[in-house]
């Protein structure tokens, strides 16, 4: 049941793409969005995977002043939404911002680059997905034994060529896995790409669907991205393989720290230091101090504050409970699980899209049902749970990894049913690992854009929303209000879980 | 230690016990009978289908063919079953699967659900007081040694007060010089409650101490049962021979009832003439002045007894010698004991 809810909307978008009337949009436009697609990927592949493996190789391999602090301070800029990031780097930015002016009347020269080009937009989704590179080799550098080095060593290698010869080749599956990650959010991302006016086959789906009202031209954009998407996925996949082979490792040892000193040290501390502020300090510190001057529309702030409360509970509620029962069934269907994450590949303006397709059908089949209020909140919900399934998986299945088959059979044995025995075994061994769960749905949903955007009832806006409207408006000064309350939200959750992320061994609950 | 009650009838009977995993054949035709408060032990190697008759018993697979009935109930049948919940079965795990988010008193009450809450303490705490942890009641398992997570696990399961008690490899975790400790409290407490129990075990020597019957399983069949003695002195195979310890498989030659080897001969009264084979423990080749010579080809210390490797006519076999050791290159005068040897046909391959 579960799995269906996240395949259903990947159905859609088959059918309307291959069965609909001819495209309102011709295909040279789909190509030249999927090469503006592509390009920023690669760029976004290369930066992310450059800059989070070489911050969690510092933090992880080495001893400087912040280290500790650094561990988890350098994943908080998930809780910036890429549009956030945009909106302040292009306002800091702006051709006729003030910074470019001072600069030229005191420097008499201007900065040889702009942000609305598609390096610009490469450079602030960099900034937002670099952490999921940074969590996957941090966790993979973590979990290697120091056996393995000291196998190298016993073997004739100094210390830096066990580290080149080994750590990193076993690291390689963790740096795809994670890099596999950024590419998706890059793809999927919406917000950030519309504000510096990229076009990217993600803007082309919403824009297909507002602009031409065709669904078959939203469908013909999304079906590269999901191509891309089960590409992604595959090698997503396959990186996380070759982590558990990693922790088969009987005697676990941590890797051997390297303290730095003075100038190493004082470099290794700037580095992290200033890719946590060009990150996530200066462009929310950039929106706090030049949009406190404006006095935002309140009540309408905190309606959309609540709305968006209102939707990240629920979705994580749902998404939880629906990728829990999908946990505690896949063993028996593993195949189900897999499917599933397809979904979390899928862009949310994909999902959205193919979510409308099953929706026109059901309200052909009877006009008036499904409709209205209600009906747009439960589709929104849904398109979140089939989107967000697989990231509620992961910790899930981690969680209940911890539950041996033999705790669930003494259940048994001793006189529970099936459902007792997972309510009274499985849940709260892996309750930890739920609420990890809810948090992640909770941060992502918050941050969501182009699926609210698309299956939102009318007039129920979200902070997400309400700024991608004023962004769109040109008032951008009204825009950073939303954009830093959802920084604002996300940030006791972020920092909550990459705490733990940090302090997390192999072994550990996660 | 109170000894185990004469059999009776059978508390719980098996019947053709098949199955299978895709084509490996886990178990095939099993018979099996548990009798009341009497301790069976199956003994096997690893991978002879032994977990698997186990778990068909406990109701956590299900037979693709054949019967297993409790007192008059039927407990499995092929391809279906009571659920393990409603057998009155208790299982204690090999890994002892305590719950490690529940202490140790948590653990042991969890199956008393359907007792009122304060009578369920009172009562998980005897059970505790029963295995001498009275004291940990509190303790989260991985803050006991795995002796204690074992009794705990015991604990828990008998709180129930099953019919009848598996235990799956209870000595499989625990260090050697713990093992007869180990054996002793656990057979005394499982007297003590009464139980009926089947122990599945590959460990040779605590099946023989244990078991008031032993059960051999190897190759997914049941090979032999009886009484311990009677397994070891008179095994019906070579296979059953060598499961219940080493044992010396000597090539032989079968005329007018006597099989020869060459460190002697052994009675083969029902075998025909023609190749046969002799299997003799070590300790049932005795140093008598009458007998075979036998060059001694390598000595070690087992602790108790010397091993000696020995060869006559490029036949080799080992002994058990107490005392002092024989000289590496020596000859002994070797005997066969007629109780530890038996005559077998020899393999047709």
């Amino acid at each position: 049941m579960a799995a269906v809810v996240a395949i259903l909307p990947l159905g859609g978008i088959l059918a309307a793409a291959l069965t609909g009337e001819t495209a309102a949009i011709p295909a040279r436009d789909i190509a030249r969005y999927g090469a503006t697609s592509a390009v920023l990927a690669v760029m976004v592949a290369l930066a992310t995977a450059v800059l989070g493996s070489l911050a969690a190789w510092l933090v992880v391999m080495h001893r400087f002043p912040g280290r500790d602090v650094f561990a988890w301070a350098l994943a908080l800029p998930l809780a910036a939404p890429a549009f956030a990031v945009a909106y302040a780097y292009a306002d800091l930015f702006d051709v006729a911002g003030d910074l470019r002016i001072w600069l030229r009347a005191v420097a008499g020269f201007d900065l040889p680059f702009e942000m609305r080009t598609i390096p610009g937009a490469a450079f602030i989704l960099t900034c937002a997905f670099y952490p999921y590179v940074y969590l996957a080799m941090r966790a993979a550098f973590v979990n290697q034994s120091a056996q393995a080095l000291e196998a190298a060593r016993a073997l004739g290698c100094t210390p830096r060529q066990a580290f080149l010869r080994v750590a990193i080749p076993l690291a390689r599956p963790a740096l795809a896995a994670g890099v596999a990650l950024a590419v998706m959010e890059t793809l999927a991302d919406y917000g950030a790409v519309k504000f510096l006016s990229v076009q990217t086959l993600t803007t082309g789906v919403v824009r297909a669907w507002f602009v031409f009202g065709s669904l078959t031209s939203a469908a013909q954009f999304a079906l590269p991205l999901l191509g891309a998407a089960a590409l992604l996925l595959w090698i997503e996949r396959w990186g996380r393989g070759g982590r558990g082979y990693e922790s088969a490792t009987a005697r676990w040892r941590p890797l051997p720290v390297t303290e730095l000193k003075g100038a190493a040290a004082m470099a290794a501390h700037l580095f992290c230091l200033s890719l946590i502020t060009v990150s996530l300090l200066l462009p929310v510190g950039w929106l706090a101090v030049a949009f406190l001057g404006v006095t935002p529309d309140w009540p309408r702030l905190i309606q959309a504050a609540g709305n968006s409360l209102f939707l990240a509970t629920a979705g994580a509620g749902v998404t939880v409970a629906l990728a829990t029962a999908l946990a505690l069934g896949a063993v028996r269907v593993p195949n189900l699980a897999r499917l599933a994450s397809l979904g979390y590949a899928t862009p949310g303006a994909v999902m959205a899209i193919g979510l409308l397709v099953p929706a026109a059908l059901v309200w052909r089949l009877a006009p008036g049902a499904a409709q209205g209020f209600g009906a747009g909140l439960i589709m929104l919900i849904y398109a979140y749970a089939a989107r967000l399934m697989a990231a509620a998986l992961e910790p899930i299945d981690a969680g209940l990894s911890k539950v041996t088959p033999s705790m669930v059979q003494a259940a048994r044995s001793l006189g529970k049913g099936p459902v007792g025995a997972a309510w009274r075994v499985q849940l709260p061994m892996a309750r930890g690992a739920l609420l990890t769960a809810g948090l992640v749905v909770f941060i992502d949903i918050l941050k969501e854009l182009p699926a609210t955007l698309i299956l939102r009832p009318f007039n129920f806006d979200t902070l997400a929303v309400i700024a991608d409207n004023y962004a769109q408006d040109e008032r951008l000064a009204n825009a950073g209000w939303p954009a830093l309350l959802v920084v604002l939200i996300a940030l006791p959750a972020v920092i909550w879980l990459t705490r733990k992320i940090a302090v997390s061994r192999p072994g550990a609950a996660p | 230690m109170t000894t185990a009650p004469a059999p009776q009838a059978p508390v719980l009977e098996a019947h053709g016990l098949v199955k299978a995993y895709g084509e490996r054949q886990a178990v095939i035709h099993a018979d099996l009978s548990l009798h009341r408060g009497r301790i069976t032990c199956l003994l096997g190697p690893s991978g002879c289908g032994k977990s698997t008759l186990l778990r068909m018993i406990a109701g956590l697979e299900v037979p693709d063919s054949g019967e297993i009935e409790a007192q008059g109930r039927r407990l499995s049948w092929p391809h279906g079953g009571v659920p393990p919940e409603n057998r009155g079965i208790g299982l204690v795990f090999q890994d002892y699967a305590l719950f490690p988010h529940m202490t140790a008193l948590q653990n042991v009450a969890f199956g008393l659900g359907d007792l009122p809450r304060a009578h369920r303490r009172t009562r998980a705490q005897a059970m505790l007081d029963t295995v001498q942890l009275g004291a940990r009641g509190g303790a989260w398992p991985n803050a006991l040694s795995g002796g204690e997570q074992q009794r705990v696990a015991l604990a828990r399961a008998l709180a129930r007060r099953p019919e009848i008690l598996l235990l799956d490899e209870p000595f499989s975790g625990l260090d050697a010089h713990l093992k007869g400790e180990v054996r002793l409290s656990l057979t005394e407490a499982l007297r003590a409650a009464g139980a009926t129990v089947l122990v599945v075990t590959h460990d040779a020597r605590e099946a023989l101490l244990m078991a008031d019957d032993l059960v051999l399983m190897h190759a997914g069949r049941i090979i032999q049962a009886g009484a311990p003695r009677a397994c070891y002195l008179d095994p019906v195979s070579p296979d059953a021979a060598r499961l219940l310890g080493e044992v010396n498989l000597l090539p032989a030659q079968v005329t007018a009832g006597m099989a020869q080897t060459a460190y002697g001969a052994v009675a083969a009264a029902d075998l025909p003439t023609g190749p046969a084979v002799v299997m003799v423990r070590p300790e049932g080749l005795i140093r008598a002045d009458r007998g075979v010579l036998a060059q001694v080809s390598q000595v070690r210390f087992g602790g108790g007894y010397h091993e000696v490797q020995l060869r006559v006519n490029g036949v080799r076999a080992h002994m058990h010698v107490a005392g002092e050791a024989p000289a590496e290159g020596q000859d002994l005068a070797i005997q066969i004991d007629p109780e530890l040897a038996r005559a077998f046909p020899a393999d047709p391959s």
